[in-house]
């Protein structure tokens, strides 16, 4: 069974993927500890069985708001086998954000690329493959709530789940240096080690209040 | 001058985000980062909070928040 996570901004059709997805075999509950909901459900693919998990809808994973925590928890520790990341294409460049820092955590990413008849009627016209391209990922254009793209999303996930892929993100040479400087020292004094060395040398270099905590708690500083 | 100052109607492009840590990262993630355009869109009644437009979409912000963001005109 393929393990995945449903991450996006709010309102970019989440649930209705979730649903075009899972259809009727759906369980609702609570993340533990918190009054937020948790949606898992079940569905299948030419046999292969996707178990789905929406996470809250976010605009970025700083884990400021319980709802980040729980989405950026639930990918670092439950490290699901493949993280669709729902974007909505009306709005790309505010929820290419969250992409990047998803792709900051390593997370196996498939780009579902929701709305693009309402970007095509905003005069958006987006080359879907250079997109894919450039940010190395599958992506996969939707019509969800015309149910378009559900079933090529299904397919790319059970291809990102047989061959995992680590998105990468390179910035300028100097940010670069910083970041390879930092992470030889996490790798050196296990810093966290069971989370990606790179992650955590950018989210130190941040000043990341969580990652900080972590760190510090562990390593005793 | 602060964003909390611009009229509605005007177009300004961002300078700088004060404030403590966790607010300024907040509104760098939603997008209020050096050198983007802001439109301010309208103010509710003693202007708290503002709506404004950026990066295609719309925000609102509360006044204390958009008195730390510092832009210039376009």
């Amino acid at each position: 069974m393929i393990r995945t996570a449903l991450a996006g901004n709010p309102n970019v059709g989440k649930s209705v993927i979730f649903n075009a997805l899972t259809g009727a075999k759906q369980k609702i509950g609570n993340w533990p500890g918190v009054t937020v909901e948790k949606k898992e459900g079940i569905c299948n693919y030419k046999g292969t069985e996707i178990q789905v998990t929406d996470l809250p809808g976010i605009y970025s994973l700083t884990a400021s708001s319980i709802d980040e925590k729980i989405a950026r928890d639930y990918i670092l520790d439950e490290k699901p086998d493949v993280v669709v990341d729902i974007v909505d294409a009306s709005n790309i460049e505010r929820n290419l954000y969250l992409t990047m820092q998803l792709m900051e955590m390593e997370a196996n990413l498939v780009i579902a690329l929701n709305k693009m008849d309402l970007a095509e009627s905003k005069g958006y016209r987006i080359d879907v493959r250079k997109l894919s391209n450039e940010i190395g990922l599958p992506v996969v254009p939707m019509v969800a709530i015309r149910n378009e793209g559900v079933e090529e999303l299904k397919q790319t996930v059970v291809h990102a789940a047989n061959s995992p892929k680590k998105p990468a993100i390179r910035y300028s040479d100097e940010v670069e240096e910083a970041i390879g400087e930092m992470e030889k020292k996490v790798t050196k004094e296990r810093i966290l080690p069971e989370y990606p060395s790179r992650f955590v040398a950018i989210k130190l270099l941040e000043g990341d209040k969580t990652i900080l905590e972590k760190a510090g708690k562990r390593t005793e500083v | 001058m602060k964003l909390s100052e611009v009229e509605p109607g005007s177009v300004v492009v961002i300078a700088d985000v004060h404030g403590n840590p966790e607010v300024r990262k907040k509104l760098l993630d939603m997008g209020l980062i050096k050198g983007a355009e802001v439109k301010v869109v309208r103010n509710a009644p003693l202007k708290d909070p503002m709506e404004i437009e950026v990066k295609g979409y719309n925000l609102s912000i509360r006044k204390v928040e958009a008195e730390k963001v510092l832009v210039v005109e376009r």
